[in-house]
């Protein structure tokens, strides 16, 4: 005989109410270094090992696709602001609009994981949980990118895997778009390019949005979604002070 | 007269293959022969058509008795029906025939055409001697074929096997045939049949037995019918055609024409019938699924149509025991329909097996794959073949096995509780065994010709000959007729049910299903009733068994008919084809098979028969009972390779052969001491007893 | 201690062969490769001697390019660590020694696709790191001489003929292709099935799909760089990762470390193991369709990765360690963050504990399946919690232990079963454990600064850890100026990955998920 059920009704409502309702809670994002006009800026920009920061001619800005959350510009006399958001798709410049009314309640997306380390996997893998819960949105994870609309792909793009995202994009039925999550799908990452790994998503298939983050939390990734139907919108890459 | 003119040509054919040169020889022999079957075609078609019985041959032989022939419209199907088998399948032989030495392919065209003689003699016996004489004649001649190529030992064994199991079952019928004899007072075959009524039922019980399992041997019917896979998948690929396609139905025929009279008499024969035929068929479709050779595969599945036409007729008397001879009639017509259905495309599918190992040189299915693309033709006729065998519609098989399933149905109207059980079950196991036929069927057509080669000899498959895709043309298009001409045939087979049953279910009119029930309101059933006569006048001009009656002026369907479920097949089609039409979006796009992102679908990793029946073997694993070994080879703590072999001894096999061939076994050597012979000498001893017990009864009788 | 000069007695006497104590509990003894397969033999068998990493490293002086081999063992009844070393002359071939020592199976085939370097008596060679389809044959991209940024392209015309290993020999068998691309959001890798259908009668797997070259591209960066590959290569079990490779680090500059950063080093790693523990558990109830269990796991899992974020910034513990300590202190508020929430999660995990263990149809669906049984467990050196599940009671925070658990050694659950059950018991056991030690660290913290300067020598040391998965060894080769010259990440995931091969063995296809997700092994761990 099985309660489960009643376990699982007894447990209540968990799920968050974004995107309809701003989502504060404590830790449900890492958050991201914003941009500061700040004095000494080539301080602050030699912090980061990445290069993500930029000096400029008002401060220091923030290039998000770069951004390995490392958090070495977080401390010390020369320290960013730290934003906690969610909204942090980008667009990746094919400028094909979004999928559109058909899509906003019925989203299906094949996940690859091109070489992603286990952070990624698991906000993804958090997607369905019942926090976050993207089927309340109308959007669905398929076994077959036959049935997908949407690729979602994770990690550096390793040589082994280029085949198989190669493959599945084109078994995917138009329209189709691709969206690149975490920081090693847009350039590798902290991997880069290199004789393992092809570094950047757009080298293999053409990319619509990319949602930056080392891992990106999972309402960022809901973010992303979201935006390839329009019911959220891009934000800038590199935001100037 | 044809007999003589078409007994010639069977003569001559052989005969021509004497004459010097590789081919041209037999160019001639093939003509003559098939011009023989051409004939025997037509005269089958007149007797079916002719007087319920004509004359052939009467010689009243001293001692033993009458030996005559008499044309029959029963007997004028099956000679039809063989005499198709043949023609279609001759091409084949002859071309097969060209490796032989002139004086070989002499011998071996003859002893086709002793097959042949024999098997329509043997549907025109109408005395006990005539009867048992041409019986062991195509036994003797069967077996000439099973091992004619007796290069591997293999057919040799298999040869002994049928040979030895044929005899066991002659021994058996014959015994039933001196029984009845001796009861009756007479040799003929319809005196026996009028004497009937006035024997013990004990006698009648145990005779009517005695002919079904010792006859029905010869098609099949549990428990003996191990021999059948070995004999038919070891058979030169050229004869298994003959063999599954037409000898089987003399086992058919015998059992139905001793025991048709004496089912109606005694009712729990025509049971034992029933069920020996729906559990044939169960026991026949699992053994084909677990087969990897296409020819013991279809050898298996002989096994299983074999059950499934023997439990038509077993129905069919058993309706007719309980005074419903116009049921009995449908369920007969399914049985005698399922016959016909059988032969064609079970020589189709043999045929196609044939030609693919011509092609690829391998009968093994694990070792084919993708033939589809190197062998089109042949392949759409194989695909035809498995389509109707599977019981798809528009396909013949479809039409026995529904019209049976249906009629199963009407048990109710039969008031006997255990009769309805039986009913039952049998219908229930009947319709496993066509779901287990799908599959198995699915999984023949897949891995021989869908998928990926697996191995060089299917990647490499040659052209099919000619000799083989033409008759599978033609056996198609057979196929296709029995099945869509269902409404036109039917009638045909209830005249021929008529005699064995007692009434011809098309020419009376059969009350309709649920009628006169009380909890459907007269109002409902006759409003139902006035609908369906309606449909039933505008789809079908041909009055069949589907007609029904409500009253005498307003006929209603009750039934499949097979040409109104092609219409509303064809409408369905033509509905879906609109709809998809409508809903097409302008830009169809062909794309790549997603294979979950391999570089590269290698042959290994998509299914095998093995694999595609896999389900079924862990359902059925008690009842197949597969012995398995492993052994492991290692090197330290590595695993170097891992064999399994696994062997599925057949149930007959383990419940009734094994003992039976142990004691056997145990005579034979004991006679081995006293005669050092042939073991075709044997054969010849058990006619020459066979011959001299006859002669002891005929004397009894005198 | 006594066992080190124990052995390095035995090592004289019975076998004639000296060693250098180069530290408390580490032997280090040079050998001839032909010696290699029978003293490893008696190591594993006469000491019970515990198969840690091999490691290769092109000597960098040579002209001829020397390869230098490191086999590490350990001995877990007294905590001595043993250092092989053989120097590989060009063209010069090792014995192989897993045949023994089934544990270094996959190392040397890792060896032999990375270094060419040759290995006699090894059945299964090849195709492993680098696949067939997608690498020239013969290029060993770990030597110096390879050039790191560029795939070296494959001919077209030598097209890639690979086919799928096959050992079973079954008519009608097939090697049923699990992967790459599968389920919802599973790693990427091969699982090839060979099977007549329905059970699977052996499992070959191909992993390495998602290989980064992380040791190679680790090359020639800073040490600080090298820090960040090292907690990204595998984010699941990244704080453990990065400590191992912190302690490396610190052993070659000699830095003690802060004892308040010990703690917390310890409090995170334990959450870690907590964390990741609760998302196997998850992935265990999502496998087997317990939907409203896996939503109640991954609830649990959720709020410990914000409980992270609270406490140092980031939910997967990116860019909290540093050699020397951590980036930052935990305030008191955190702490008392942490001390009140980790018992209500504690409390969770306890209840949905008993409420799996009293689901019968969940039990029947994970007892008795992918089972490893404690002679296979101990055949292929399995670590971590699947080590103990097939009733092999090793920890490193036991038997080597490090930071703060020289003084607060962690108690081990042990099960004998092997099976899935077993496994499921282990991590909740884990979890209640590191909970305990979490608490009662927090209660007696240390106080001070958590961070010391960490000066850079030129030097080479291996470092463990116990990792949520297991036993890992990290090693590290660096250069005066902080450039590192040898990364080698000896994970736990390559261990029992391994092993799981022969986990799969005679379950039916729609298992095998579920046996993988019991498991709980993480690929990219194992990719690296
Ligand atoms: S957190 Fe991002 S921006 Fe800041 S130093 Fe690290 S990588 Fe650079
Ligand atoms: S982006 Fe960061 S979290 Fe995602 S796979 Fe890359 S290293 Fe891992």
């Amino acid at each position: 005989m099985s309660f489960w059920p009643y376990f699982g009704l007894k447990r209540g409502i968990k799920t968050t109410s974004w995107p309809s309702a701003k989502e504060q809670s404590p830790g449900i994002t890492p958050g991201r270094p914003r941009s500061a006009s700040n004095a000494s800026s080539n301080a602050t920009t030699q912090l980061c090992p990445t290069g993500a920061l930029h000096p400029v001619e008002t401060g220091v800005s923030v290039d998000l696709t770069h951004c390995i959350h490392c958090q070495r510009c977080r401390q010390g006399p020369h320290a960013l602001p730290w934003e906690d958001d969610v909204a942090w798709t980008v667009n990746a410049g094919t400028a094909l609009s979004p999928l559109g009314y058909r899509f906003r309640r019925s989203l299906h997306v094949r996940y690859i994981d091109a070489g992603a380390c286990g952070a990624c996997i698991n906000e993804a893998r958090l997607l369905d949980a019942p926090v976050y819960n993207l089927h309340r949105l109308g959007i669905f994870i398929t076994a077959s990118p036959r049935d997908a609309d949407v690729l979602l792909v994770a990690g550096p793009i390793t040589n082994a895997m280029c085949t198989a995202v190669r493959k599945a994009y084109s078994a995917m039925p138009h329209p189709k778009r691709v969206v690149g999550m975490g920081v090693c799908a847009i350039n590798g990452g902290i991997f880069g390019e290199n004789f393992a790994c092809v570094g950047g998503l757009q080298k293999i298939v053409p990319v619509d949005l990319w949602i930056p983050g080392c891992p990106p939390p999972p309402l960022a990734i809901l973010h992303g979604l979201l935006a390839v139907v329009g019911r959220t919108q891009c934000t800038t890459a590199e935001e100037l002070p | 007269m044809l007999y003589v003119l078409a007994y010639l040509l069977f003569a001559s054919g052989p005969l021509l293959a004497l004459l010097p040169g590789r081919r041209i020889p037999l160019i001639f022999a093939w003509i003559t022969m098939t011009a023989g079957c051409v004939l025997m075609i037509v005269q089958g078609a007149l007797a079916v058509g002719g007087p319920v019985e004509q004359s052939l041959i009467r010689w009243a032989l001293p001692i033993i008795g009458t030996f005559d022939f008499v044309q029959t419209p029963l007997g004028g199907l099956l000679i039809l029906i063989t005499a198709v088998v043949f023609a279609t399948a001759l091409p084949f032989v002859t071309r097969d025939a060209t490796v032989f030495s002139t004086g070989r392919r002499t011998l071996f065209l003859a002893i086709v055409m002793l097959t042949l003689v024999s098997m329509i003699g043997f549907f025109s016996a109408s005395t006990i001697v005539s009867f048992i004489f041409s019986w062991e004649l195509a036994a003797l001649a069967i077996w000439g074929l099973i091992t004619f190529e007796t290069r591997h030992s293999k057919p040799v064994a298999a040869g002994l096997l049928t040979m030895a199991l044929s005899e066991l079952g002659s021994l058996v019928g014959l015994a039933s045939l001196l029984l009845l004899a001796g009861a009756a007072g007479t040799t003929q075959l319809n005196g026996i049949a009028a004497a009937i009524p006035h024997l013990s039922p004990m006698l009648l019980l145990i005779t009517g037995l005695l002919a079904f399992f010792g006859f029905g041997m010869k098609a099949g019917i549990v428990p003996l019918n191990v021999w059948l896979p070995a004999a038919h998948g070891t058979a030169p690929r050229s004869i298994s055609p003959i063999l599954s396609g037409a000898t089987l139905n003399l086992g058919l025929y015998a059992f139905l024409r001793i025991d048709a009279p004496i089912a109606l008499h005694q009712p729990d024969l025509g049971l034992v019938i029933l069920a020996s035929g729906a559990l044939t068929a169960l026991i026949g479709i699992l053994y084909a699924l677990v087969e990897r050779d296409m020819k013991r595969l279809l050898a298996q599945s002989s096994v299983e149509n074999m059950g499934i036409a023997t439990a038509g007729i077993g129905a069919g008397l058993t309706f007719a025991a309980y005074g419903h001879p116009l049921l009995g009639g449908i369920s007969m017509v399914a049985g005698l329909y399922h016959m016909i259905n059988h032969s064609t495309f079970k020589t189709l599918l043999f045929l196609g097996a044939g030609g693919i190992e011509v092609a690829t040189g391998t009968h093994n299915l694990d070792q084919l794959g993708g033939l589809m693309r190197r062998l089109p033709v042949l392949g759409g006729f194989f695909l035809a073949g498995a389509f109707a065998i599977a019981a798809l519609p528009p396909f013949n098989g479809f039409v026995s096995e529904w019209l049976l399933l249906e009629s199963l149905l009407r048990v109710v109207e039969i008031p006997v509780v255990p009769v309805r059980i039986a009913f039952a079950i049998s219908g229930a196991v009947l319709a496993l065994t066509s779901g287990l036929a799908l599959t198995c069927f699915i999984m023949l057509s897949g891995s021989a010709l869908m998928g990926l080669p697996r191995t060089a000899q299917a990647a490499g498959a040659r052209r099919a000959p000619h000799s083989v895709v033409i008759p599978m043309g033609i056996l198609t298009l057979l196929s296709l007729l029995l099945g869509l001409a269902a409404t036109v045939i039917i009638p045909v087979l209830g005249r021929l049910a008529a005699p064995l049953v007692g009434a011809d279910p098309t020419a009376t009119l059969v009350p309709a299903f649920f009628h006169n029930t009380s909890r459907i309101p007269r109002a409902v059933q006759q409003a139902l009733d006035a609908i369906g006569a309606h449909v039933g006048a505008v789809f079908m001009p041909v009055r069949s068994l589907i007609v029904m009656h409500l009253d005498s002026t307003a006929p209603v369907v009750y039934a499949m008919s097979a040409a109104l479920t092609g219409v509303v097949l064809a409408l369905m089609l033509g509905g879906v084809w609109l709809v998809a039409r409508g809903l097409r979006r302008r830009r169809s796009s062909r794309n790549i098979l997603w294979d979950a992102g391999l570089a590269r679908l290698r042959p290994e990793m998509t299914y095998t028969a093995t694999t595609f029946v896999a389900p079924v073997r862990v359902i059925f694993a008690g009842f197949f009972h597969p012995h398995i070994e492993v052994e492991e080879e290692r090197q330290g703590a590595f695993v170097l390779t891992r064999s399994y072999r696994g062997v599925i001894a057949n149930i007959s096999d383990r419940a009734v052969l094994s003992p039976i061939i142990g004691g056997a076994m145990a005579i034979a050597t004991l006679l081995a001491r006293m005669h050092k012979g042939r073991m075709n000498t044997y054969a010849g001893y058990i006619l020459l007893a066979m011959v001299l017990l006859l002669v002891i009864v005929a004397a009894g009788r005198g | 201690m006594s066992t080190c000069t124990q052995i390095q007695d035995w090592l004289g006497v019975q076998t004639g062969i000296s060693s250098q104590a180069v530290a408390a509990q580490w032997l280090q003894l040079q050998i001839q490769a032909s010696r290699l397969p029978e003293l490893t033999a008696a190591l594993v068998r006469d000491w019970q001697a515990e198969f840690a990493t091999l490691l290769v490293e092109e000597e960098e002086s040579a002209v001829d390019a020397c390869l230098a081999v490191y086999y590490f063992f350990y001995l877990p009844r007294n905590g001595c660590l043993l250092e092989i070393q053989i120097r590989v002359q060009p063209g010069e071939e090792l014995p192989a020694i897993s045949e023994t020592v089934h544990a270094a199976d996959w190392h040397e085939r890792e060896a032999e696709d990375l270094f060419g370097l040759r290995f006699t008596g090894h059945p299964f060679l090849g195709d492993f790191v680098l696949h067939d389809d997608n690498w020239p044959e013969g290029v060993a991209p770990m030597r110096h001489s390879f050039d790191g940024l560029h795939h070296p392209k494959v001919q077209k015309d030598s097209d890639t003929e690979w086919s799928p290993p096959q050992i079973l020999r079954e008519e009608g068998a097939i090697v049923f292709p699990v992967g790459p691309v599968w389920g919802d959001f599973h790693e990427s890798g091969l699982w090839m099935l060979e099977t007549p259908g329905e059970q699977i009668r052996y499992l070959h797997t191909r992993l390495f799909y998602k290989y980064r070259g992380v040791e190679k591209i680790a090359e020639g960066q800073t040490l600080d760089r090298a820090l960040l590959l090292v907690e990204r290569f595998s984010g699941a079990a990244a704080f453990a990762h990065a400590w191992a490779y912190c302690q490396a680090v610190e052993r070659i500059g000699g830095c003690k470390v802060p004892a308040r950063a010990q703690d917390l080093r310890l409090i995170f790693a334990e959450l870690e193991r907590i964390r990741h523990h609760a998302a196997n558990i998850a992935e265990i109830s999502g496998s087997t369709a317990l939907a409203v269990a896996k939503a109640m796991a991954q609830d649990i899992v959720e709020d410990l990765l914000r409980l992270s974020a609270r406490l140092c910034g980031h939910r997967y513990f990116f860019g909290v360690l540093t050699p020397g300590g951590l980036h930052h202190d935990l305030d008191p508020w955190r702490q008392n963050l942490l001390a009140e929430t980790l018992p209500s999660l504690d409390a969770r995990l306890h209840e949905l504990e008993h409420l799996l263990k009293n689901s019968s149809s969940f039990l029947d669906r994970i007892e008795e399946m992918g089972t490893l049984s404690p002679e296979l467990a101990q055949s292929y050196g399995v670590v971590g919690p699947i080590a103990r599940a097939s009733g092999r009671a090793i920890d490193l925070r036991l038997t080597l232990p490090y930071g703060a658990y020289a003084t607060l050694a962690p108690t081990v659950p042990i099960a004998q079963e092997g099976d899935g059950y077993a496994r499921l018991r282990i991590f909740f056991s884990e979890i209640h454990i590191s909970a305990e030690l979490i608490l009662k660290t927090l209660h007696q913290i240390s106080a001070g600064p958590v961070h010391t300067p960490c000066p850079t020598f030129e030097g080479r040391a291996l470092a463990w850890v116990e990792a949520p998965s297991g036993a890992t060894f990290h090693w590290v080769h660096c250069d005066a100026a902080g450039m590192v010259l040898r990364l080698r990440l000896g994970t736990p995931g390559f261990r029992n990955w391994h092993a799981f091969e022969r986990a799969v063995e005679n379950a039916a296809f729609q298992d095998f998920p579920i046996i993988l997700a019991t498991w709980g092994l993480s690929v990219a761990e194992n990719d690296r």
